[in-house]
């Protein structure tokens, strides 16, 4: 189930909010776990299973390393934790992808297994791991509870597209939790600014994407390459920061504290900054669990550049089964590389804007990698980026401004820290009007980004059947 | 105690939205069809073990609940306005064009050279066989180019009428579009729907009429009989704006004479016009009876000449305005007829032969057109 629907918003969520504000506080995860499985198994029923094995495993490596903690057998039990996590995600994330690469590198024909991937499988593999990872290191204590733990691993608002919640995080939240008013309302509303993103923001602008990425590359101006990856570039990101404002917000109506996930990317200096910025839970994953592991910037200056082209390498197949994420990694791993070595000093010595440009042309670049998977594709669309391919401008690129302009502007701004810093101006003003239009705005805003969400889901399925169109 | 009972509030109006809806939508009866939509919607699907693993019951009930969803057409017209708000000229393939209008979008890149080269091979074997005339007419983009939003693409129609004047030849091709640039700022096509006017239509004729050197019969463009005016058709639909009706006319001089109209070989009415169409969305089928695979007229002029026209919806209104000129039409309409076209040709040829004419919009034509043996 996705939560930018009309099942999601007007089924899924008022009949599981009821029962669950209904039942006593000892009764709370049971509802939560069964509201999470069928939120899981709605339309994706079999990988349940998948998605419950991968519970029982960890729940009962978790036990046995802490158990023999301390002792060689703990070793034993993560590596096999560890193991069964990375096997389950390599065989249905990656089975295609690698027979695809053995059958092109060596001339074979192996038929492909055409699995559908499961939904959130890479968030609660990794979830999962962090938890049996701490319990072997201590940073955290065992759950004994099966029913916690099954919470933990299947609670529905991150499920399916993160933040990648740490297990020591949530673990007190996941016995006692307090749910009151301010949390609901926190909550509710950020879930609703959340889902504006996604449906009047990203799908919005995401539509300018979709038609430029879908002409030939040839017939591309630069204009057009430009404003389309600048198009799918905001996509992403109200995408992505959308849904992880969604399952925050519908985490602290719960009564739980998912952390932060996004932090005005678009906004940074330098590509390391980016990288502390986007996706944070997955970037601060992979450093506790991979980069600091390998010895981080401890072994010497070659040591850390081979980790993180390690990290990155990894950070970009964890995206997708393909080579363009892989790419996609390196070309980060590269920049931030530069940085580390001297480009990072040079722009500390230039004005920021220097360095939000710089960030943007690489991001930018980026994203073609991620948002265009076939290698023609992408190298025709860079071209086309600089002048390789058709005009610098073209009506069909002065179309598209002139009709996404105000959008534009919208998701820029949007995307600044501008906004939240004039509401918290407003509410801190003191002075009655300043005061009086925060509590107007706070009455009136959540309402309307709701309703204008729902007419654009509504809208989406929209469809004039046009039998006497000729 | 305020931040309490502002939080109270927040969360009272959010959940207050959600429920309302919610409540709304389960005691709200299913509809069967959508009249804005024009369709049939989804309906309520069956719970079958192999649907529910399968995950396709919940894709049919996802399409189901938003399809029923309560105030479905209000919702529509919001994302509309707030579209409209955000400055933008395009709404699911239509033009929001200047004085009102709304005109269909085709853009250039759906449209590929080698679907143009099969539909022109067709086309110049039809013309070989038969001395056959081309008439293609431009759409509403093509011609109303200076009420496009600023910048709109087009698929540029003068290039593709070039090339197809080039192929068949001058002679057996009818300039269209230079006619009705010629009347751009008169009602020429509807301004909620994709098909020409009866005016545009007469342009047409009067370009028809000049290329074969006749003398047009003479229409009065200014005493036109109005049959409605309020016809909202297919471009109000897809935009679902609140929008005034188009006028739809005819000409008088087309119902001045008896004619016998037989629709595919069946039904015999006395008139090209259909009333009943006027109370439907589907106005247009005023003309000709909507959309026949096979009609058959015979006009009170008996000059002994028979024409034999290869069509599209376009078609239908100046179809009325050749009577003059013939004995007896055939219209056939390959979207709906499904025998071979050269072999109904041969059957219905009289000894001294027919004129035949090709009439269709470029879309159609490069959608549709075929010509079989």
């Amino acid at each position: 189930m996705v939560f930018s629907s009309v099942v999601f918003l007007f089924r899924f969520l008022p009949f599981f909010f009821l029962l669950y504000f209904l039942i006593p506080k000892r009764g709370k995860n049971y509802v939560l776990f069964l509201g999470s499985l069928f939120f899981y198994a709605w339309g994706e029923p079999v990988y349940v299973l998948l998605m419950l094995f991968s519970t029982v495993a960890d729940y009962v490596n978790g036990r046995l390393i802490w158990r023999y903690r301390g002792k060689g057998r703990a070793k034993f039990f993560l590596i096999l934790s560890v193991a069964v996590n990375l096997l389950i995600l390599c065989f249905f994330k990656y089975a295609d992808f690698l027979i695809q690469s053995v059958n092109v590198l060596a001339g074979t024909d192996i038929p492909l297994l055409d699995l559908p991937l499961p939904i959130g499988i890479s968030f609660y593999t990794f979830q999962t791991m962090s938890y049996t990872i701490d319990v072997y290191r201590g940073d955290t204590k065992v759950q004994r509870n099966i029913l916690d733990f099954g919470v933990y691993v299947t609670m529905f608002p991150q499920l399916i597209a993160g933040p990648i919640v740490k297990y020591r995080s949530v673990a007190e939240e996941l016995h006692r939790r307090r749910i009151d008013i301010f949390g609901i309302s926190r909550g509710a509303k950020r879930f609703v600014v959340g889902l504006a993103k996604k449906v009047l923001l990203a799908n919005a602008i995401g539509q300018l994407w979709a038609d430029v990425s879908a002409a030939e590359t040839a017939e591309l101006s630069v204009l057009t390459a430009w404003i389309g990856i600048l198009a799918f570039a905001f996509q992403i990101y109200f995408d992505f920061s959308g849904y992880s404002d969604m399952a925050i917000g519908l985490g602290e109506i719960l009564g739980f504290h998912f952390p932060e996930n996004f932090d005005h990317p678009y906004v940074s200096g330098s590509v390391t900054e980016f990288w502390r910025r986007w996706h944070i839970s997955l970037g601060s994953w992979f450093r506790e669990y991979v980069y600091i592991p390998l010895g981080g910037n401890r072994k010497g200056l070659p040591r850390q550049l081979l980790n993180i082209l390690i990290v990155w390498m990894l950070t970009g197949i964890w995206h997708g089964a393909g080579w363009n994420y892989l790419f996609w990694g390196l070309w980060f791993a590269f920049w931030l590389v530069l940085e580390k070595l001297f480009l990072g000093k040079v722009l500390k010595a230039l004005p920021k804007g220097i360095g939000i440009l710089y960030n943007t042309v690489v991001v930018l670049m980026g994203w073609v990698l991620f948002g265009l998977d076939t290698m023609p594709q992408i190298q025709g669309y860079l071209g086309a980026m600089f002048g390789l391919g058709g005009p610098l401008a073209d009506r069909r690129g002065l179309y598209l401004m002139r009709e996404y302009l105000t959008l534009f502007v919208i998701a820029a701004i949007a995307s600044t820290p501008l906004l939240e810093r004039l509401v918290k101006k407003l509410e801190d003003s003191g002075t009655g009007w300043g005061i009086a239009l925060y509590r107007l705005g706070e009455k009136v805003f959540p309402a309307l980004l709701l309703l204008l969400s729902v007419a654009g889901i509504v809208d989406a399925a929209y469809n004039p059947f046009l039998y006497f169109r000729f | 105690m305020e931040e309490k009972s502002n939080a109270y509030f927040t969360a009272a109006v959010i959940a207050a939205i959600l429920l309302i809806f919610t409540v709304a939508d389960l005691f709200h009866g299913d509809r069967i069809y959508s009249e804005t939509e024009n369709r049939l919607l989804a309906t309520r699907p069956s719970v079958t073990r192999k649907a529910v693993f399968s995950g396709k019951f919940a894709e049919d009930y996802e399409a189901y609940v938003t399809d029923q969803f309560a105030g479905r057409d209000k919702w529509i017209a919001i994302k509309t306005q707030s579209d409209i708000a955000l400055q933008k000229k395009e709404i699911n393939g239509v033009y929001l064009g200047e004085d009102d209008y709304l005109i269909e979008q085709h853009l250039p890149e759906d449209y590929s050279d080698l679907q143009e080269a099969k539909r022109t091979a067709l086309l110049q074997k039809l013309v070989d066989q038969w001395d056959a005339l081309v008439m293609l007419v431009p759409t509403a983009d093509n011609v109303l180019t200076d009420k496009l939003p600023k910048y709109a693409p087009y698929y540029d129609q003068e290039a593709l009428l070039e090339r197809i004047a080039a192929q068949v030849g001058g002679d057996h091709f009818v300039d269209t579009l230079g006619m009705l640039r010629l009347h751009a700022n008169e009602d020429i096509y509807y301004r909620n729907d994709h098909h020409w006017t009866s005016l545009g239509a007469y342009y047409g004729y009067l370009a028809w009429a000049e290329s074969r050197g006749e003398e047009p019969y003479s229409y009065r463009t200014n005493a036109m009989t109005t049959v409605s005016e309020d016809f909202l058709g297919t471009l109000q639909s897809r935009t679902n704006l609140d929008r005034k009706g188009d006028t739809i006319q005819y000409f008088r001089g087309t119902v001045k004479r008896p004619v016998t109209v037989t629709y595919d070989f069946d039904r015999v009415t006395d008139t090209f016009y259909e009333e009943a169409y006027l109370e439907t969305k589907n106005q247009y089928g005023f003309f000709l009876d909507d959309n026949h695979a096979f009609v058959q007229i015979d006009t009170s002029y008996h000059n002994g000449k028979t024409l034999f026209v290869i069509k599209d919806s376009y078609a239908n209104t100046m179809i009325p305005l050749l009577t003059p000129h013939y004995e007896r039409i055939y219209a056939v309409d390959l979207r709906y007829y499904n025998g071979k076209l050269s072999t109904l040709m041969k059957q219905v040829e009289p000894e001294n032969g027919m004129d035949v004419l090709v009439l269709y919009n470029c879309i159609h034509f490069l959608e549709d057109f075929s010509y079989t043996e």
